[in-house]
């Protein structure tokens, strides 16, 4: 995208140090195809787009597909084994980058550390009525199970999505708000943790 | 092609294993004289008829001796790859074979005295289907895409490679087999493998299979079937020998995209014939008061229910009869339906998998639109029904279930090769991966179903002034508690600067490669020179033992794989006539006088045949044919030594 001209690309250069071309991807040359580890560059910036929490998913997905041809392991067949070694890290890389985009709970949380918000160690507050409620809810769930009462898990199920839901709107509401002040960056970090919390209530049904 | 890159694919299974390789026309199944592809995953070692040194013996005919050598007959060597003696405590009681703890939580196999692992195992396999595909090819191979379980962990698949490395084989890469499947029915070989493979594969004089490969990749300008087709979603339901696995993938442009995978390691074939066994034991013990339970009877009884299995895929109802001796004669009708019931547990259980799958993947049963069945165990009716029932939709059963995973192997082979260059495996590791921490419990720093290559970076320091060491126990699994986890490995990192306690930063790379197999990788920043630390794994075979296996194989190393053959089958020639001999002494007068005769004249022409043939495959086949002309005889005996041989428990 035309607005990359302007981003920083941390450590990796403008051209391939190898072939001295211009280089469209951060990670990798697409004419002599050298690989760059790209530490330094946002998930965002590898896939070519803004840093904003809404993104199109099937923009995403080509653009992952299509790099993934370029850097994975297999593509470098009989390669010494430094390539091979850089390549799976820079496929893990892009593997990574991938989740956390396609992921709107992982993108937010991604968004809100890179400008500038607290992370779920460095900000663990979880708002009390949602610890009350997933306590209580735990308990539901556990005896429900313990009773195999089928009817029941169903609508703990349903409930539990209700919430996971709502929580969901919330944090993308003041995602896309980001960076936004120190007020909107600490609510979505409530919101980031009480949506772990029921994310987990959902494993266990 | 640089000739010398030939990259064969290998199914290595529980009871079956398969080699293919691809070519310019596209893969191919690299097949035996009688043209069959599958070669047994057994392994028997007997005694020389003259009391010399003792046989090996590989595939098809330690299968068949299986009975009359139930100690020195290994079979389903798969299940115990990798794994350590806790792990395998329910297995032990129905293999004949004898399975010790070995050094470092590895098991070994005891034969004749001998111990074995499970890598040399396998590593016998792996080198007759890397001979196998050495006498088709007229070249040395040296390289090899090798297929395991979805399902198997690090230690399985450390193994798996080791094995082949013992094999004489680089392990170029080892992927999941369900992943290999998809490959296959994906890239449009699915027409070709429909044609080709049922009933009856259309053979070459060379002996393979040529599959018809319109659209096989050839280059960039080839684009495979779905390249321009939209994306599909496709289950692949994998029930073989003894494991189950089955993924969930995207296929598009290309790209086979898996994006879950469940599984067990311990449920497959195996466990369907064990059914049968135990509702066996169970009513002789009822009706006889008998005990059947000596080593012999273990392996007579596995061959017996696999043809019970096999019958009720067929038919309705299948009759067992066991001659127990002394006028005893255990005998009763089974129906489908009964057998349905003593298995539905079983087939339950690869059910509420794949719910775990599709829940993992985001997807409910109706995204899925295709279930591709792969695996022997896929014929089972009961097994058709219930995949049809749970996704509402009958399955794709077109494919030859043997055979398409390793296809797809060698499809993979030909990416790695560089002659294919328009697909792409995208996998996951099946299992979340963690350290243990303070009190026991599991910090996990991967989670199951993460796309591989993967990586993941944990801090860690010391606790005592002047400390130049750290243990780090790595685990694998879903469980919160270590304990209930399996424990990938302890890795020491050593050669750390010794400063006060607390002030070392080692920074520890756990990277899983696209092979699934976790790479561990260390470093102190604290010192500046962020000095590489020794990581030292604590478990399975060490270098030393893999090359060990490699050095003193059980199997020979062969110069010439004509002498060789010539020699094998001379020997089984020998060793089969011999056995013969024996039986109809044993129980020769069971049969009809002009049958008793004309086996007596077979043995006489045969060896007669060995002793002056230059035609390898003329004598192959009469060796076949001897086999079959001695069936009845075998059978006889098999029953007898049912009957009352339990003296050697």
């Amino acid at each position: 995208m035309a607005s990359n001209a302007n981003t920083s690309r941390g450590t990796v250069p403008a051209k391939c140090v190898s072939c001295d071309r211009s280089m469209d991807s951060p990670l990798f040359c697409a004419h002599c195809r050298t690989l760059y580890p790209a530490d330094d560059v946002s998930h965002f910036e590898l896939f070519g787009l803004e840093p904003s929490y809404d993104q199109d998913p099937e923009v995403i997905r080509r653009t992952y597909l299509n790099l993934a041809r370029a850097i994975h392991p297999d593509r470098f067949p009989r390669a010494a084994e430094e390539v091979e070694r850089l390549s799976e890290r820079v496929s893990a890389r892009v593997n990574r980058a991938f989740q956390t985009l396609s992921d709107p709970v992982l993108r937010a949380e991604y968004l809100l550390e890179m400008l500038g918000g607290k992370s779920a160690t460095q900000d663990k507050n979880v708002p009390a009525e949602v610890l009350s409620r997933t306590l209580m809810l735990r308990e539901e769930i556990e005896e429900a199970k313990a009773s195999d009462d089928q009817e029941s898990l169903g609508r703990l199920r349903a409930q539990v999505g209700k919430l996971c839901e709502q929580t969901l709107a919330a944090v993308a509401e003041l995602a896309r708000r980001l960076p936004g002040d120190e007020k909107c960056r600490q609510a979505l970090r409530a919101k980031l943790n009480s949506m772990k919390y029921y994310q987990k209530l959902l494993e266990q049904l | 092609m640089d000739e010398t890159e030939t990259i064969l694919g290998i199914d290595l299974g529980t009871t079956f294993s398969l080699v293919a390789y691809a070519d310019e026309e596209g893969p191919h199944i690299i097949r035996d004289e009688t043209g069959e592809g599958r070669l047994p995953s057994v392994i028997g070692v007997v005694p020389s008829p003259e009391g010399g040194k003792p046989q090996v013996t590989i595939g098809w005919t330690a299968r068949n001796h299986a009975v009359e050598n139930p100690r020195t007959t290994v079979h389903s060597i798969k299940r115990l790859i990798g794994k350590g003696m806790d792990d395998i405590r329910e297995e032990l009681p129905f293999l004949a074979y004898a399975v010790t703890a070995g050094p470092r939580d590895t098991l070994q196999v005891e034969i004749d005295g001998g111990r074995y692992t499970p890598e040399e195992i396998s590593s016998v396999i792996l080198r007759a289907l890397r001979e196998r595909a050495e006498h088709h090819l007229g070249r040395a191979v040296r390289k090899a895409v090798i297929t395991v379980p979805a399902y198997f962990d690090d230690a399985q698949r450390q193994a798996t490679r080791d094995a082949g490395q013992a094999a004489g084989l680089e392990v170029v890469r080892i992927i999941n087999e369900p992943t290999a499947a998809a490959l296959a029915y994906g890239i449009g070989v699915r027409e070709a493998l429909e044609h080709g493979a049922a009933p009856a594969p259309a053979r070459t004089e060379s002996g393979h299979v040529s599959l018809p490969q319109p659209t096989y990749p050839q280059g960039p300008s080839d684009k495979p079937a779905n390249a321009s087709a939209a994306a599909q979603t496709v289950a692949v339901y994998d029930l073989g020998g003894g494991t189950f696995d089955v993924s969930i993938l995207r296929i598009e442009q290309g790209v086979f995209q898996v994006l879950s995978t469940a599984g067990d390691t311990h449920l497959g074939g195996d466990d369907f014939d064990r059914e049968i066994i135990k509702l066996v034991q169970r009513e002789v013990q009822e009706q006889f008061a008998l005990p059947i339970d000596s080593p012999t009877t273990r392996q007579a009884l596995r061959g017996f229910a696999e043809a019970v299995k096999i019958r009720l895929s067929e038919q309705g109802q299948a009759n067992l009869e066991l001659d127990l001796g002394d006028e005893r004669v255990y005998r009763r009708t089974i129906t489908r339906e009964e057998y349905e019931a003593l298995i539905d547990e079983l087939v339950e259980r690869t059910l509420v998998l794949c719910r775990h799958a599709l829940r993992d993947a985001g997807l409910s049963p109706r995204d899925v639109e295709q279930i591709v069945l792969v695996g022997g165990s896929t014929r089972i009716p009961l097994v058709r029904r219930r995949v049809e029932e749970a996704f509402d939709r009958p399955p794709y059963t077109a494919l030859n279930p043997d055979e398409v995973v390793a296809i797809g192997a060698a499809m993979q082979a030909s990416v790695l090769s560089g002659a294919a260059t328009d697909m792409l495996l995208l996998d996951v590791t099946p299992l979340s991966l963690g350290i243990e921490t303070m009190g026991g419990a599991v910090g996990k720093l991967i989670v199951r179903n993460t796309t591989i290559p993967c990586r993941a970076t944990e801090m860690f320091t010391t606790f005592v002034d002047g400390q130049t060491a750290i243990k780090i126990k790595v685990l694998q699994g879903e469980r919160e508690l270590a304990a209930d986890c399996r424990t990938l490995g302890e890795f020491e990192l050593r050669g750390i600067p010794a400063m006060p306690a607390g002030l070392p930063k080692v920074e520890v790379e756990f990277l899983i490669d696209a092979n699934g197999i976790l790479n561990v990788a260390a470093r102190e920043q604290r010192s500046g020179k962020q000095a590489g630390i020794q990581v030292v794994p604590n478990h399975g075979l060490t270098r030393d033992e893999v090359a060990r296996i490699t050095r003193e194989s059980i199997e020979f190393a062969r110069e010439d794989i004509d002498a060789h053959r010539r020699i094998d089958l001379v020997n089984q020639v020998e060793f089969d006539t011999h056995k013969a001999e024996q039986m109809l002494a044993k129980v020769g007068e069971r049969l009809e006088p002009a049958e008793r005769e004309r086996i007596e004249r077979d043995i006489a022409a045969l060896r007669k045949l060995a002793a002056e043939t230059q035609d390898l495959d003329e004598l192959h086949h009469a060796l076949d044919a001897f086999g079959k002309s001695t069936l009845h005889l075998a059978e006889i005996g098999i029953s007898a030594a049912l009957a009352g041989k339990d003296e050697d428990r």
